[in-house]
């Protein structure tokens, strides 16, 4: 099988922080999968998807998407392949409020080398998926976010994480801001999404209820090499 | 670049309140800035308009300020008179063109009475070449005519055929009130000192001081004054100084030598631009402490501006973070801080000139009525917009700090 994300000897820790330390020896998740990372409050949780999607960079080891290691990438390439090949949802605050539902949409396609000529692609796609998950023109062009529930938000976050029609989406805490029925039909149009445009997804959690909606879930103090080992 | 600009336009309307206060803060610092040097410069202009018809101004010897003062702006008053004989044997100099005489001393209610002759409204001019013209009537065709400037005749609310007493010398009590004087002309108004001025003939002057020996009034026994002094030789005796205009500029420092140098009487001449620029020389340092005060206006705005830049970074740092997990790089982030600086200042900047080309139309007619500063609608000199350059320049300098602030927290923030 082929992997999506694979994590050698990965070392990081912040600048001005030493408390804090993520060594992990190895991580691999399979392409097209959907994996869920649990862990508690201050595991490292969104540490790692911040080295993953390369907005920090690690100290040591390597970090393979699609079999490019990323760590290796200049700060303006990560950046650029960031915008071509992963899509990141939040737990909050997911868009711009004072730009329009769309533009929140198209945010990652206008940071991107083919944003000239896919322009019309990318519109289309944006109303097309829109529409699968219910949320109108209307809505979408309106002059700003900010009148939207939490619900639409959320979904808006989905397809501004899928409109690059990425390889690899990182969800942090996507459903924790959401009641129990928003929470149900987040998760299943997430996965409905990720199963049509064949992408792999990971999300990190502390809710465990979500293990059997993912292919796969994986506890982060196990995979975590613990503090009083690294050097 | 195109979607910065966008974000960052957005984001200030976002954020109106503060945004639109710091644009009022900085478009009003530069307003100030912009009012109160063309006020300077325009002064400076009705200041030195003054000066414009004469070559040299001829008086008794005393202060070059002092001349000057009393001569072109009738303030404060001569230690000595010149004698009509010199001013005779100067005015008849062949390089000479043309010379006005210019008699003071005595005063009609708060102002001077000046003592010429017909060359004053004929040969005088103001400012740009401007001949000084007649709202109504005309030059005084009789011995106890008087012209008076605007803004006599609006002040103590004259008209034409209207008496008028002079009194000896300046805020006296001692009237020439046997020669009652006949309004026949008001200027129009110059923006300059002649606005103040109530002109008579030399004649008339030499007429109603023909019993003041000694400097009071002698009981006289002489009852139609008016009739009487026609048989009297009105010649005057002395002047206060004289405007000398010579047919060509070469002579100035040839005649001006001669006239120091003059034997029988102790006589200086001046040139008034030269004596002028000393004397705006001292006036200046207001004109530098007004600069200076409106400069710190500006840079407390840009800094206001800087604050609130810094201070909304931590209020942005998630949107900084969301721009960067859709592809932003931490460049672009530094960009978006300086496009938003630069809307900022472009918009104070864009008011500021929309709000002084208003004012312009507005306020300078009023100021050159009301105060005789003349400023000329065209007020964007090359000056002016190096000034408005330099604005946009130090804000955009100065935003530098929090932006690349915003560039370390966005490579070292995680999300
Ligand atoms: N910008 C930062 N600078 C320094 N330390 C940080 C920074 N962000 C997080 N940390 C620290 O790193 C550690 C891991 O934080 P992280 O946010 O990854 O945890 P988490 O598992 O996502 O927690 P939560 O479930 O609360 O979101 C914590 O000790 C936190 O204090
Ligand atoms: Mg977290």
């Amino acid at each position: 099988m082929y992997n999506a994300l694979e994590i050698n000897d990965l070392f990081f820790k912040w600048e001005n922080k030493e408390s804090f330390k993520l060594k992990i020896t190895k991580l691999e998740i399979e392409n097209k999968k959907k994996i869920v990372i649990f862990g508690k409050s201050g595991s490292g949780k969104s540490t790692l998807l911040n080295l993953i999607s390369g907005i920090l960079s690690p100290l040591k080891g390597s970090l393979n998407i699609n079999n490019i290691d990323i760590t290796k990438l200049s700060q303006k390439k990560k950046d650029e392949f960031r915008a071509n090949n992963i899509g990141v949802i939040f737990q909050q605050f997911n868009i711009l409020d004072y730009i329009s539902p769309l533009q929140n949409i198209l945010l990652p396609c206008f940071f991107t080398k083919f944003k000239k000529y896919d322009k019309l692609y990318f519109y289309d796609r944006a109303f097309n998926l829109a529409q699968k998950i219910d949320i109108n023109k209307n809505i979408l062009l309106q002059n700003n976010s900010k009148n939207l529930s939490v619900g639409q938000k959320q979904r808006i976050a989905i397809l501004r994480a899928i409109i690059n029609k990425p390889f690899l989406i990182l969800a942090d805490e996507a459903t924790s801001a959401l009641d129990d029925k928003n929470k149900k039909d987040f998760i299943n149009l997430l996965m409905n999404l990720c199963d049509e445009e064949k992408v792999t997804l990971l999300m990190v959690s502390h809710d465990t209820s979500l293990k059997k909606n993912f292919d796969d879930f994986i506890n982060l103090e196990k995979i975590l090499i613990r503090n009083e080992n690294i050097n | 670049m195109k979607i910065l600009i966008n974000i960052a336009f957005q984001s200030l309307l976002n954020r109106k309140v503060t945004v639109i206060l710091t644009i009022i803060s900085l478009t009003i610092s530069i307003v100030l800035f912009l009012s109160i040097d063309t006020l300077r410069l325009g002064a400076k202009k009705s200041f030195f308009g003054n000066v414009k018809s004469g070559d040299l101004i001829l008086g008794a010897r005393s202060g070059e300020i002092q001349l000057l003062l009393y001569s072109l702006f009738q303030i404060g008053s001569p230690t000595n008179n010149i004698s009509w004989e010199s001013y005779k044997e100067i005015s008849k100099k062949p390089e000479v063109d043309w010379i006005i005489p210019i008699s003071l001393g005595d005063s009609h209610k708060q102002f001077r009475v000046m003592g010429t002759t017909q060359n004053y409204f004929e040969k005088f001019s103001y400012r740009k070449d401007q001949k000084l013209l007649f709202k109504s009537g005309t030059y005084f065709r009789s011995t106890f005519d008087v012209v008076i400037g605007s803004d006599v005749a609006k002040i103590l609310n004259y008209k034409l055929e209207d008496d008028i007493i002079i009194a000896h010398g300046i805020a006296s009590q001692s009237l020439h009130d046997e020669f009652p004087f006949k309004i026949k002309g008001i200027l129009k108004k110059t923006g300059t000192s002649t606005d103040k001025l109530v002109l008579v003939s030399l004649e008339a002057l030499e007429a109603i001081h023909k019993d003041w020996k000694t400097g009071s009034k002698l009981p006289s026994k002489i009852k139609n004054k008016e009739k009487e002094i026609k048989n009297f030789d009105l010649t005057p005796k002395e002047l206060t100084a004289a405007v000398i205009k010579l047919k060509s500029p070469i002579s100035i420092f040839k005649i001006q030598r001669e006239i120091n140098d003059y034997q029988e009487e102790s006589l200086q001449a001046i040139i008034p631009g030269i004596v002028l620029t000393k004397l705006w020389q001292i006036v200046s340092i207001t004109e530098n402490i007004m600069l200076s005060i409106s400069s710190m206006v500006i840079v407390s705005a840009i800094l206001g501006m800087i604050a609130i830049l810094y201070s909304n970074l931590n209020n942005r740092r998630k949107e900084m973070a969301l721009l960067r997990i859709v592809g932003a790089s931490p460049k672009n982030i530094f960009t978006l801080m300086m496009v938003e600086a630069f809307l900022i200042s472009f918009f104070s900047i864009i008011f500021a000139i929309v709000i002084v080309q208003i004012s312009s139309f507005i306020f300078f007619p009023i100021l050159d009525r009301q105060f005789g500063i003349f400023l000329e609608q065209k007020i964007w000199n090359a000056r002016n917009l190096y000034f408005l350059n330099l604005v946009l320049i130090s804000s955009l300098l100065v935003s530098i700090f929090p932006s690349i602030q915003a560039f370390r927290k966005s490579i070292n923030d995680g999300i």
